[in-house]
């Protein structure tokens, strides 16, 4: 079962990296928060309610839920499409692939008897195809969606490794990766609202 | 009053300072924040070491920093008074100023003090948040460009700092169950597989140099500086720079007695002379000068951590180095503020004749431009002296040369354009001289003598504080 959810999380980081629609984002960020509740829901080796919710509150919630819904209504009506990038269509698929690839080679050769070579590939390789995705859009929209790609991969990372912090540091990271998506929403709606577009080409203003 | 309860006053007072829409009594909230400050120090001070709950610790060198907070903060708190009366700004954005300025004090101090991994990655995180409301302040094209490159890239930043953590998290699975504590992880740290930690402290590092605005992600934290009020780029300049030093040292400090030390040294190093060779090479052609003042930061930056990379004397001459910068800098930023006022351009070509002009302003300038060039009696000479010495006890000879050369080169971009700015005839446009008031330049040029005070006299208390805040580390 953790195998197929796996495989289907990586499944959506390669269709995310060719999306050019920005509506098709939305499904597969909740697509992935439900992916990630599921691996941590079979991940808990006893159910604790506490950290049952906590687990609950930040996958189901805010990641399936929150977060699509939220990006819905900040674009809501004035971003469809986003902006043309360098590398597109199957070049990025293809460059998706060899991240995931080369994912999986490091982590197999870590030989770490406390790593979980499954996690830790689609960990990486989250990361590294937020990054990517990052760099190859200049559309702003498309640069939350890669922020929050790469906290997906954090999510999963800390599965891999197994990092246990108490509770109530888990409630601060939590509270502020919240936040920080929240505030960046904020500011996106005013870029929108001042450029009209939302083309990151336009922030050039700051110079030396 | 523990560390506990005043994180949980910020909190409360930052919300309520947003909710208060009287400007006076918005900026009274700030100052009676400076005062709780004020009143934590004398109680840190009488408990050197003491363990504020699980998450806290209130070290010899959270408390040296806490104090340069409290003297930026209250400064800074004063000069945004006086900006608030001059450009009119609306009664709704000096609530959220002032509830930022609270906040992102108050995760500043929380950093300082922080013991536990987790927690110090936390604040650090709101110290972005509260950075992000106060870069944007002015609401125009320039203050919301910089916001959001600062929030995008930051939070990157800090997303990989926390893929450092969570891979200290898998080498310390070799050791059982830690509580990711600083002593704890320094305590087996030596157990730890050191390829993790190598990766931890890379990771850590990286995330947090925007906070001391070094390579690799410095171009966001220039821009924040330069798009902000000039009394928060002076505390992105000074105290949050602190912060950042204090985040990355922190780790170091754990992983010292480990077999990696030498390369944490290398890396610290290499990432030194990068962010110097960038500063020099910016600093030779940017006009702004706020920007060159944000510049002159990563110089100093990044001859913090070549000194603290070189180990021995180096360890102190860092620390000591980053207390006067703190006060040298926010002073020149305060006073950018001035600048502005009078002459309504932040570029060199529309300012000169500075010294004449605004005579107070331009001795502030003149003196500060010294502090920060290392020209005696500044104390920065003493600090960078001290860098060399340890190059040179490490045989870093040749390293030692060129970090001489780029700093020349960055002496020469700040006299050109800053000696210009002091003596030149420019033709200019237009010129307000209302906009100078002597208690602001009063004040300082009070924070640059403190910073020739320090140099000149070395006072006991400082360095013998400084030496016990770094006993822990190898010699």
């Amino acid at each position: 079962m953790i195998n197929f959810v796996i495989i289907i999380f990586i499944i959506t980081l390669i269709y995310l990296s060719k999306v050019e629609m920005v509506k098709s984002y939305y499904p597969l960020m909740g697509l992935q928060g439900v992916l990630l509740f599921l691996l941590a829901f079979l991940e808990l080796q006893e159910i604790d309610v506490v950290h049952l919710l906590i687990i609950l509150l930040e996958t189901l919630v805010f990641k399936a839920l929150f977060v699509p819904l939220f990006l819905l209504r900040i674009t809501k009506g004035r971003v469809h499409r986003h902006q043309k990038s360098p590398i597109k269509g199957y070049y990025s698929v293809l460059i998706a692939l060899v991240i995931i690839v080369l994912s999986f080679i490091t982590s197999h050769e870590m030989h770490d008897e406390f790593l979980d070579v499954k996690y830790f590939t689609a960990a990486t390789s989250s990361i590294l195809i937020g990054l990517f995705i990052a760099i190859n859009n200049r559309d702003l929209v498309t640069h939350l969606i890669a922020y929050l790609v790469i906290e997906n991969g954090i999510f999963l990372l800390s599965l891999a490794l197994g990092s246990e912090m108490p509770m109530f540091v888990n409630a601060a990271i939590l509270l502020d990766i919240f936040t920080s998506v929240l505030v960046m929403g904020i500011f996106f709606n005013r870029l929108k609202d001042y450029f009209q577009n939302t083309d990151a080409s336009q922030l050039s203003h700051l110079k030396d | 009053m523990s560390i506990v309860l005043f994180l949980s006053i910020t909190i409360i007072l930052a919300a309520t300072t947003y909710l208060v829409r009287i400007i006076y009594l918005s900026h009274a909230m700030v100052f009676a924040y400076v005062v709780l400050m004020v009143i934590l120090a004398f109680e840190l001070v009488n408990n050197v070491g003491a363990a504020h709950g699980e998450f806290f610790l209130a070290d010899r060198l959270g408390i040296i920093f806490y104090i340069v907070l409290i003297v930026v903060s209250f400064f800074s708190a004063i000069h945004y008074v006086k900006f608030v009366s001059n450009r009119k700004v609306e009664a709704s954005s000096v609530a959220l100023h002032n509830a930022g300025t609270i906040f992102f004090t108050g995760a500043i101090a929380g950093v300082l003090f922080a013991s536990h991994v987790g927690i110090l990655w936390a604040l650090m995180e709101a110290t972005t948040l509260g950075a992000s409301v106060l870069i944007y302040h002015n609401r125009n094209q320039e203050s919301l460009e910089a916001t959001w490159k600062y929030l995008f890239v930051c939070s990157i930043g800090i997303t990989l700092a926390f893929a450092g953590i969570l891979f200290l998290g898998l080498a310390a699975h070799k050791v059982g169950h830690i509580d990711f504590t600083f002593s704890a992880i320094k305590a087996v740290a030596s157990q730890l597989n050191p390829v993790w930690l190598q990766a931890c402290f890379l990771l850590v590092l990286t995330g947090f140099s925007v906070k001391m605005g070094l390579v690799p992600l410095f171009n966001v934290d220039i821009d924040a500086k330069d798009a902000s009020p000039s009394q928060v780029g002076a505390s992105l300049s000074s105290v949050l720079m602190n912060a950042g030093f204090v985040a990355i040292y922190r780790f170091y400090e754990a992983f010292s007695a480990t077999a990696i030390l030498p390369w944490m040294n290398k890396l610290l190093m290499i990432t030194g002379m990068l962010s110097l060779f960038f500063a020099a090479a910016y600093l030779l052609k940017v006009k702004n000068i706020k920007r060159l003042f944000a510049y002159s930061s990563m110089e100093h930056a990044s001859l913090v951590m070549i000194a603290f990379s070189a180990g021995g004397i180096g360890y102190f001459a860092a620390v000591l180095h980053l207390i006067m910068h703190s006060l040298a800098k926010s002073s020149l930023f305060f006073q950018v503020s001035q600048m502005h006022r009078i002459y309504a351009s932040k570029h060199d070509d529309s300012i000169g004749s500075y010294l004449r002009i605004n005579p107070l302003g331009g001795l502030v300038l003149l003196l500060g431009f010294l502090s920060i060039i290392a020209m005696p009696p500044s104390g920065m000479l003493i600090t960078e002296l001290m860098m060399f010495q340890a190059l040179v006890a490490k045989n870093y000879w040749w390293l030692a040369i060129i970090i001489l050369i780029l700093v020349l080169v960055i002496i020469y971009g700040l006299a050109v354009r800053l000696l210009g700015i002091l003596f030149l005839k420019k033709p200019l446009a237009q010129i307000n001289l209302k906009g100078a008031t002597w208690y602001e330049s009063i004040i300082q040029l009070g924070l640059i003598l403190l910073v020739f005070y320090i140099g000149l006299f070395r006072p006991d208390f400082i360095v013998d504080n400084i030496k016990l805040a770094i006993q822990s580390l190898p010699l």
